[in-house]
């Protein structure tokens, strides 16, 4: 990223020029923003406040993003942060509460598993682009939060494990087991999905 | 390879490739407005009610100056205070009649918990230690157990069923 997410620049007054500079800029990257904050939040009220910050602190720092090659990159990033600080805000207190299983549910339960189904080959291949996005983000709310962030990461943000881990500041086994299991139940929702 | 684990990484690949080149989503219409119309209630604030950054040069300087001033007054002044009643406590003289009343009592107070310290056998004391320790784990279990009820529960709950 070639710009820090901490740059405060000293904000200028809205000029007429700048701001509709500033309205193209947002115009080209909105969609993408609130689509990372809709993802990880899952709530599509809390992804527009988050992209409506994302492009404020974008205004402070209008004067190198104009003209910066990295600016999706930026963004993206801000947005990242910004979903999970929002989600793990609240919810920190409750980590430790949150990550005591019930017997037989830890990782050790999930290696005695019964083996998993052996998948398709392909997915919502009957729909369209769109009617697959809109699948997709109907499964992905549908998961309970601390399935969906990691999975979102993993595979939409192209996090590793460890990365993810180290954001999410829990044990990597638990990284693993939470996108294996939201693997487990997004595929027979998008199965269905395709199917109906 | 085993067999489930190689069923894992073909779920993985088959997600990978679905998930991959969506298009995005459509953001909200009022998203626009919405940021246009905070920059502008911000550009229309005074310079004093905007984040210290915002202010003039002048401004910041005149506030720096009067901070280092102020600084430097209560250095002195605690300075002034403690040698003060350094010199009252030298001559015999306390300022204030409460205040040697408050010695009094905390010397008192002290003497009776070490008396009582004496007088309390071992045991009673390791005995009270563990009731609380015990208390504070049954709470603690208790809080656990209510909050994977109502709330944990529910969550996950809600999620799946939305």
């Amino acid at each position: 990223m070639g710009l820090s997410e901490h740059t405060q620049v000293q904000t200028p007054l809205p000029e007429p020029g700048s701001s509709i500079e500033f309205t193209t800029f947002m115009r080209a990257y909105q969609d993408m923003v609130f689509s990372t904050a809709a993802r990880l939040t899952g709530d599509d009220a809390q992804a527009e406040d988050i992209a409506q910050e994302v492009f404020l602190k974008a205004f402070e720092n209008f004067d190198h993003l104009r003209t910066s090659p990295t600016a999706g990159g930026w963004l993206k990033t801000v947005a990242t942060n910004l979903a999970l600080n929002h989600l793990t805000r609240y919810r920190r207190r409750w980590r430790l509460f949150s990550e005591m299983r019930p017997a037989g549910e830890g990782d050790e339960a999930t290696a005695d598993a019964p083996e998993p189904e052996p998948p398709p080959d392909t997915l919502l291949a009957d729909l369209g682009a769109e009617q697959r996005r809109a699948a997709i983000d109907g499964a992905l709310k549908r998961l309970p939060a601390h399935q969906r962030l990691p999975m979102v990461l993993y595979h939409f943000e192209e996090m590793s494990y460890e990365e993810i881990a180290q954001r999410l500041r829990v044990s990597l086994a638990k990284v693993k087991t939470d996108i294996r299991r939201a693997r487990a139940a997004l595929l027979p929702m998008l199965q269905s999905q395709g199917a109906s | 390879m085993s067999e489930p684990f190689e069923a894992e990484r073909r779920l993985e690949r088959l997600l990978d490739r679905t998930l991959h080149g969506l298009p995005v989503r459509r953001a909200p219409a009022t998203l626009e407005s919405r940021v246009l119309a905070e920059l502008a209630r911000r550009a229309a604030l005074p310079w004093w009610r905007r984040s210290f950054v915002h202010w003039p040069q002048a401004a910041r300087a005149v506030f720096a100056s009067m901070c280092l001033i102020l600084a430097g007054l209560a250095f002195a002044a605690g300075g002034w205070a403690a040698s003060g009643l350094k010199s009252l406590h030298a001559v015999g003289v306390w300022p204030i009649s409460w205040a040697r009343e408050a010695v009094a009592v905390m010397g008192v107070a002290q003497s009776l918990s070490g008396e009582l310290a004496r007088a309390i056998p071992p045991d009673w004391i390791y005995g009270g230690l563990a009731a609380g320790a015990l208390l504070y784990a049954a709470l603690f279990g208790l809080g656990v157990a209510v909050y994977r009820t109502l709330y944990l529960n529910q969550e996950l709950a809600g999620g799946q069923s939305s």
